[in-house]
């Protein structure tokens, strides 16, 4: 194992190769990795002579720095031969793309790689997406620097650590898995989605592909309608309609109807039977009115029950739903009779039946209300939930005002562009 | 539905293309040479279309831009050189715009110290405070305004058979004025940075393959119109001021030339057709610098991002239009120079951009099935060639002069 110290591949690359006996056998153009234990070993090198390349076990390696590079056998004992697309290449594959930087929550370029010894094997250390990286690639560091404290300012460092970064390539995956760190599932979905909105649309879905049921269905509700659209659509349907199912049904039945019809309906299909109804329910409506708007999700009790009773059903309840701030009391039709915020359930004697402390009548509106009157009702009466009822006063579903917030800042600054 | 979610980008960037050098050009076309060189802007429109589909086809296929593809295929020195000539053509390009801008708006009676800064909040404005969505709406209504030299066209009266029999025969008059046009018209119509904010733009929209038939049309009917549109200012200029014999240097001289042959409202027609071209021309070269450096270097970009968020981009965005603007207020600038060698640096960078499109395009672990066919490189190379002579031409005839 030659000494190798810490090196960057900007220093290394196109660098002479000399064999045992001393001849040149070409330079020395990319590296090919293999899972290591925290970080990718390098296996082999990679030395191309015009066409012709020549792949040289790490084993073979005498001399690794950034003057010289020898092998310890000769040219006559390598077989030359293709890269396939399968395997993992430092230069290809990593080099000036694009890399999720999980710490700072953002998607970087990679600028420059850096190689170092870890456990006794040369591994890939860490890039580098700053300035600094750029400037050595095109070779002037030493001179940017000169001309950079010529005026008092150091050209930052911006190394990142291999196991603070995600590859947005599915093959590339497979460097990092066995990797207990930070992971992409670990940051805060609205993070997830700015760094989805950051990357090219083919490689948002395998993104997604890499996050658990529950983090994907939570980012992509961060996301706009016509990306959220594009992103089910590029994922396999059984994985798609499971995203769907957990996330909240108003925002769910908006991606369906941005979907095309034979798409929605064949994801649908595979969703459980009581979700797609309530989704069929939901894409009944038009999509800007108070039951385009709503969710089906809400926490309602009876009117007989007590307060004690009552809490511990809103404990068992809530995690269904999106909002417990409101419990809305039904009879055996489902007719709205009243609602009792979460307050009212706390501050109230615990032997109080439910219909001794609810308040009525209730503030609806029917489905088909347009936005601008939901958001009139809702602002007036400061509400934080506004229930959506049919001609007979049953209650179908509720619209937070989170939904009718997000939409009214939506007009005049947009998620993404 | 469809189509009108994809519409847009080709659009667009095709008539953004008629910007103030451009309409500068083809008035004194119109005027020097009469109806002799619509042949060769039939044939430019042809080559336009081709080239565009190209860059559209990459943005759809990869969802990346073509900074981007080009840093990622060839590494940081050849994207340095791209971005570096990029900036320049595009921030002396700018200044053009502003120009522009200052002239139309003289023609009304505004002083250029008051129409300059207007318009340069104005689009500093609507690219900070706004989202993509809203400012991509107000560029395709501008859009329509280009019609406004159609207008000019017919009421210039131009003997209609004439013109199209003129269009459709190829002939080329070997005076040194027909060559130096011919290739200016080549050099006005298929720029760099068209290709770079088409390819972003498309990129942006998010669309899938299967979408790409209607970002085709898009394509070739925003080529169509702007040649279309084109072909107006030179039958407009033709039938007037080569009628009878009266030369001009600029835009403004077409406009002021056109009101006593074809009435006032020709002139005002034509006053405002440039200073839409202007306005739009500089809204769209700073956000296309912006967009391809920010990408190929790994910041974040994007319209709707704030300052905060995204800094490099904001702030080169700005930085193009304070520069494009201060150009044009600083008296005594060499404003004609200036224009001159920004023509040059394009002209030395359409070839290098066309080669690595070409090159990105035949490559296969970036474009998978979709890569030019054999038919289709012949054209794309033909083209290539034929535009590369000409903009070496270009670029060597100042000194020949």
């Amino acid at each position: 194992m030659p000494y190798i110290g810490e090196l960057f591949v900007s220093e290394l690359l196109k660098k002479p190769v000399l064999d045992k006996m001393g001849e040149d056998i070409g330079v020395l153009t990319d590296f090919i990795l293999v899972p290591g234990d925290t970080f990718p070993k390098i296996s082999a090198l990679v030395v191309s002579r015009r066409k012709k390349v020549l792949v040289i076990d790490w084993e073979a390696v005498k001399l690794f720095n950034r003057h010289i590079i020898s092998i310890s056998i000769r040219e006559s004992d390598l077989a030359p031969r293709e890269m396939s697309e399968e395997e993992m290449l430092l230069c290809r594959d990593l080099l000036d793309k694009q890399i999720v930087d999980i710490d700072g929550a953002k998607v970087v370029r990679v600028n420059d790689l850096k190689v170092g010894e870890f456990h006794g094997h040369l591994c890939l250390m860490a890039a580098d997406v700053g300035l600094r990286g750029l400037i050595r690639r095109i070779g002037l560091e030493s001179q940017g620097e000169r001309l950079s404290s010529f005026f008092g300012y150091k050209i930052p460092r911006n190394l990142i650590s291999w196991n603070y970064l995600q590859s947005l390539k599915p093959k590339l995956t497979r460097l990092t898995l066995n990797i207990p760190r930070h992971k992409l599932s670990e940051l805060h979905p609205a993070d997830i989605a700015h760094i989805l909105s950051q990357i090219p649309q083919k490689d948002r879905a395998a993104l997604i592909d890499t996050l658990d049921v529950e983090t994907a269905a939570e980012t992509l509700e961060e996301m706009g309608t016509s990306d959220q659209a594009s992103i089910i659509e590029e994922l396999d349907a059984e994985h798609a309609s499971d995203i769907l199912e957990h996330m909240a049904p108003d925002e769910a039945a908006d991606v369906l109807q941005d979907l095309p019809t034979d798409k929605a309906n064949d994801l649908l299909q595979r969703m459980e039977k009581e979700g797609a109804d309530e989704m069929e329910e939901l894409l009944s409506h038009e999509e800007d009115t108070a039951g385009g708007l709503m969710t089906t999700e809400y926490l309602s009790l009876t009117k007989d029950l007590t307060v004690r009773e009552a809490i511990d059903q809103v404990r068992l309840l809530s995690p269904n739903v999106e909002t417990v701030y409101y419990i809305y009391i039904l009879d055996k039709d489902e007719k709205l009779q009243g609602v009792l915020s979460l307050r009212d359930l706390i501050v109230s004697q615990q032997d109080n039946t439910l219909e001794e402390i609810m308040t009525h009548p209730v503030k609806t509106v029917r489905a088909d209300a347009d936005e601008k009157e939901v958001e009139r009702i809702i602002s007036k009466y400061r509400l934080i939930a506004l229930p959506v009822v049919d001609e007979e006063g049953r209650l179908l579903g509720i619209i937070t005002m989170d939904d009718i917030l997000y939409r009214t800042l939506n007009h005049t600054k947009g998620k993404r562009g | 539905m469809i189509l009108l979610s994809v519409l847009g980008p080709g659009i667009i960037t095709a008539n953004v293309d008629n910007d103030a050098g451009g309409i500068a050009t083809y008035a004194i076309a119109g005027a020097q040479e009469g109806y002799g060189l619509l042949w060769a802007l039939i044939l430019i429109t042809f080559n336009l279309a081709v080239i565009q589909e190209m860059a559209a086809r990459m943005g759809v296929v990869t969802g990346q831009g073509l900074t981007d593809l080009i840093r990622e295929r060839f590494g940081v020195k050849v994207t340095m050189v791209t971005l570096l000539l990029l900036i320049f053509a595009n921030l002396t390009t700018t200044v053009a715009e502003f120009a522009g801008v200052a002239a139309a708006m003289e023609l009304f009676g505004v002083s250029k110290y008051i129409s300059v800064p207007a318009a340069a909040l104005f689009v500093w404005f609507l690219v900070v405070r706004w989202n993509y969505k809203q400012v991509e709406r107000i560029l395709l209504i501008a859009c329509l305004i280009y019609f406004t030299y159609v207008a000019s066209g017919f009421m210039a009266n131009p003997p209609w058979g004439e013109v199209m029999k003129r269009a459709v025969t190829p002939s080329i008059k070997f005076t040194p004025g027909y060559i130096n046009l011919f290739i200016a018209l080549i050099g006005t119509t298929i720029t760099p940075w068209m290709q770079f904010y088409l390819q972003s733009a498309v990129a942006d929209k998010g669309l899938s393959i299967e979408e790409y038939k209607y970002t085709k049309i898009d394509v070739y009917f925003g080529v169509f119109v702007t040649d279309f549109v084109a072909f107006f200012i030179i039958v407009a200029t033709a039938a007037t001021l080569f009628a009878h014999g009266i030369q001009i240097e600029t835009a403004a001289d077409a406009a002021m030339a056109l009101e006593p042959l074809a009435g006032e409202y020709a002139k005002i027609l034509f006053a405002i057709g440039l200073l839409n071209a202007s306005v739009l021309g500089a809204l769209v070269l700073p956000l296309s610098t912006a967009y391809a450096v920010t990408e190929s270097l790994g910041w974040e970009s994007g319209v709707s991002r704030t300052f905060k968020d995204a800094p490099q981009f904001m702030g080169l965005y700005t930085f193009f239009i304070f520069i494009g603007a201060a150009a044009i207020m600083i008296p005594g600038l060499p404003l004609m120079k200036i224009m001159l060698f920004s023509q040059t640096i394009s002209g030395i960078l359409l070839p290098v951009v066309l080669i690595l499109m070409l090159k990105l395009i035949n490559d296969r672990r970036i474009m998978g099935e979709f890569v030019n066919t054999p038919g289709r490189n012949i054209v794309a190379w033909s083209t290539a060639i034929v535009l590369m002579i000409a903009t070496v031409m270009l670029v060597a005839s100042p000194f020949f002069q």
